[in-house]
């Protein structure tokens, strides 16, 4: 194609390969290196002049290495005179950290507090005394509610800053975060691969049970039920007081919801240690799994145990088999040995970020990858003509 | 205009020199902040202050330091800037003693980022009303930003302490290279002693090849004079090069100590007899590996600096005198 170039950031070239050959062209060559102090050295090797560049870099590993990095490869083509500089970002950095994670109540939000375990609020301000030097904390002690940064504005301001024309993402974890950008954000689904592999991969599919892990997903499960017009189910920690259960079956919607049942989850493997009054939290099923297939729909995996919470619930209450199908599998810490240890029988993901290891570290068929370099060279190819990327919302190639 | 209430200073501390944070928080009179700063499983990072900093003067301590944390340092520093003035900050005053990407500040090939440029717009896009540094690598720096910058200088207090330690009378100052001329010059001028140059043939970034001296350094005391030590490789090569020239003894001064790579065993096995860095970037944890290192405290200058701000009063004064504890 004319005038098309495409870089790779070094978090996911295997991805730019794929994205590259789909659009039949070989991916720019920038070097990207580390100078020995350890700033990041970027040297973009191809002309980019006039050219409408494309710089694709996703969000793991060493998250604000690559995102610096991104930042530099970006401000490097628009000075070196690119007509246009697009970032896409399969796994949009950031776009998960919660805004406030801790309610007036003081608890923390269950969705946007993702599986970040805190175990002690005093031991976690003194986290910074790991570096070097030790400062005391100790002494001041308020009541001020911690203030946390909105990294999702800050985030895209520096993408703006930098010199970004156009932003390329998928799923982002909030639809909001493309209000925060000045400039136009393309938020690519998963959706319609997931459905033709549903259609084609799942036995009997037409039985099973759409579930949404937690309650802030629920929007998304329910759309691909509908899609599908399959039942839906809905697991909800609430962690105030058994009563809220009530407001929860408002979820229903058009799923239909056969039995309200309580499962008391003592298990403390989630963040809620800190609460301090009530160390148990209520997990509710709503809607009927027994003896059904059930399809987990999330967007991330990251540490894994909301999923696993979720398959550990779906199995008690009878459920016959769990599949998680998931965006973007993030995978930290040990999450894989927990989940090949988990009730989870199979867990499908993109290749939104990198999956070959995590495709070694598990044997044998729980674990698959789709491939959605093809959504991704669809956009590049559509936005590069100036054709509408609409369809790709709907429609698997 | 209307006049604004008095207001408290605050100053937070990033991850990369809490000591520093610390020592001027001592001369100050006053606390470190306090914030948490956590990675999170999935290595972002998550910042969250802990103090009221509504119509606060605060003043954000992260240097550009760390061989694998950089980058982690720098998006800190831009989400500390953002959540004090998301949370109604009076005024942000970001302090980096050492300039992260300093040295990327022209386009000196094709297609080459001036990430000195892309810090400056960043710093200002997370919202800093206000930049102090020292010791820039290039002072033109300054210009990329459109907020004030101070750039204070390492030179006071090196002049204070090579007047203490060193019997100067008998030395020579030395540039290693064509670039830090000025620099050398200048501290000989103060200092009324001679000053020598090094030139040298650079053919890979980290890497010289070929050295000549201009100047005599016969039986004197050669000081070296830099604002950035990264392998120590050239500063052990002038050191061998003045030596071999007959110099008495070479020693290195330089404001910004990084010492990355193999800068320990470098210095260990060179011969120059001291290495003498300011603390704008920490390297107290490596003191016990290299005895040759020494440190002067920039902590004061930095800290005169942020109360002279604080109060509205001339920072100049600090160009040409150490500050005092």
């Amino acid at each position: 194609m004319r005038n098309l170039v495409v870089f790779s950031g070094s978090s996911h070239p295997a991805l730019v390969k794929d994205i590259c050959s789909y659009l039949c062209i070989s991916p720019g060559d920038a070097q990207l290196t580390k100078f020995k102090n350890g700033e990041t050295s970027v040297t973009i090797k191809d002309s980019v002049r006039n050219k409408d560049v494309y710089v694709v870099q996703s969000s793991n590993g060493h998250v604000n290495d690559m995102f610096i990095e991104l930042l530099i490869m970006i401000s490097a083509c628009k000075s070196a005179s690119a007509k246009k500089v697009t970032a896409i970002l399969p796994l949009f950095p950031y776009s998960r950290q919660p805004d406030v994670p801790f309610q007036k109540a003081g608890l923390p939000h269950s969705q946007t507090q993702p599986n970040t375990p805190i175990v002690n609020k005093e031991a976690y301000f003194n986290n910074l005394s790991d570096a070097r030097s030790v400062i005391n904390f100790k002494e001041q002690t308020s009541n001020y509610k911690e203030w946390v940064v909105q990294t999702g504005t800050l985030i895209a301001d520096l993408l703006t800053q930098s010199g970004a024309d156009h932003i390329i993402t998928m799923d982002l974890h909030d639809p909001q975060f493309q209000g925060f950008f000045d400039i136009p954000v393309d938020n690519l689904y998963f959706k319609p691969l997931l459905i033709s592999y549903i259609t084609q991969n799942v036995p009997n599919y037409k039985d099973s049970v759409v579930v949404s892990p937690d309650a802030g997903g629920a929007k998304r499960a329910i759309s691909i039920a509908d899609t599908l017009g399959l039942n839906f189910a809905l697991i909800h920690k609430e962690r105030r007081n058994i009563r809220s259960a009530k407001h929860a079956s408002g979820y229903s919607l058009s799923a239909s919801v056969s039995s309200l049942s309580l499962v008391h989850d003592h298990n403390a493997n989630t963040a809620n240690a800190n609460i301090g009054k009530s160390t148990s939290s209520t997990t509710m099923l709503v809607g009927d799994v027994k003896d059904r297939d059930c399809i987990i729909i999330d967007d991330l995996v990251d540490t894994s145990s909301t999923v696993i919470r979720a398959a550990k619930i779906l199995k008690d209450q009878g459920a016959k088999s769990v599949v998680a199908i998931i965006t973007h599998g993030v995978f930290s810490g040990d999450a894989i040995e927990r989940i090949k240890r988990s009730n989870i029988d199979k867990i499908v993901v993109s290749n939104s970020l990198p999956q070959s290891e995590n495709v070694a570290k598990f044997s044998g068929s729980a674990f698959e990858v789709i491939d959605v370099s093809r959504i991704f060279g669809e956009a590049v190819r559509r936005i590069h003509n100036g054709e509408s990327v609409s369809i790709l919302f709907d429609h698997a190639l | 205009m209307k006049a604004q209430s008095p207001n408290s200073i605050k100053v937070l501390s990033g991850k990369s020199h809490p000591a520093l944070a610390n020592s001027i928080c001592d001369i100050l009179g006053i606390k470190v902040s306090r914030i948490m700063i956590k990675r999170s499983v999935n290595e972002e990072s998550v910042i969250s202050v802990g103090e009221t900093m509504r119509d606060d003067d605060v003043y954000i301590v992260q240097t550009g330091c760390g061989e694998f944390e950089v980058n982690d340092h720098l998006m800190e520093l831009l989400m500390m800037i953002r959540a004090c003035k998301s949370a109604s900050a009076r005024k942000v005053t970001v302090v980096i003693p050492n300039f992260p990407y300093a040295r990327q500040d022209r386009k000196d090939k094709s297609r080459a980022c001036i990430t000195a440029k892309l810090m400056a717009n960043l710093l200002q896009t997370a919202g800093a009303d206000h930049v102090i540094t020292m010791d820039l690598h290039a002072s033109q720096i300054q210009g990329f930003f459109t907020i004030p910058v101070d750039n204070l200088y390492g030179e006071p207090s090196v002049i204070a302490y090579i007047k203490e330690n060193i019997p100067y009378k008998e030395s020579i100052i030395i540039s290693p290279d064509a670039g830090g001329a000025k620099r050398a010059a200048s501290l000989a001028d103060k200092l009324d002693l001679k000053f020598a140059l090094i030139h040298k043939e650079r053919q890979k970034a980290n890497e010289v090849s070929r050295m000549v001296l201009v100047g005599d350094v016969k039986d004197k005391v050669c000081i070296i004079v830099d604002d950035m030590a990264d392998t120590c490789g050239t500063l052990a090569k002038a050191s061998d090069t003045l030596l071999s020239h007959g110099a008495k003894k070479v020693l290195a001064i330089v404001t910004h100590g990084i010492l990355s790579g193999n800068a320990i065993s470098n210095i260990n096995n060179s011969s120059l007899d001291s290495v003498v860095c300011t603390n704008t970037v920490p390297f107290d944890s490596l003191m016990d590996q290299c005895p040759k290192l020494k440190k002067i405290d920039i902590s004061p200058t930095l800290a005169e600096a942020i109360r002279r701000l604080h109060n509205g009063e001339s920072v100049s004064y600090l160009f040409t005198h150490s500050a005092i504890v």
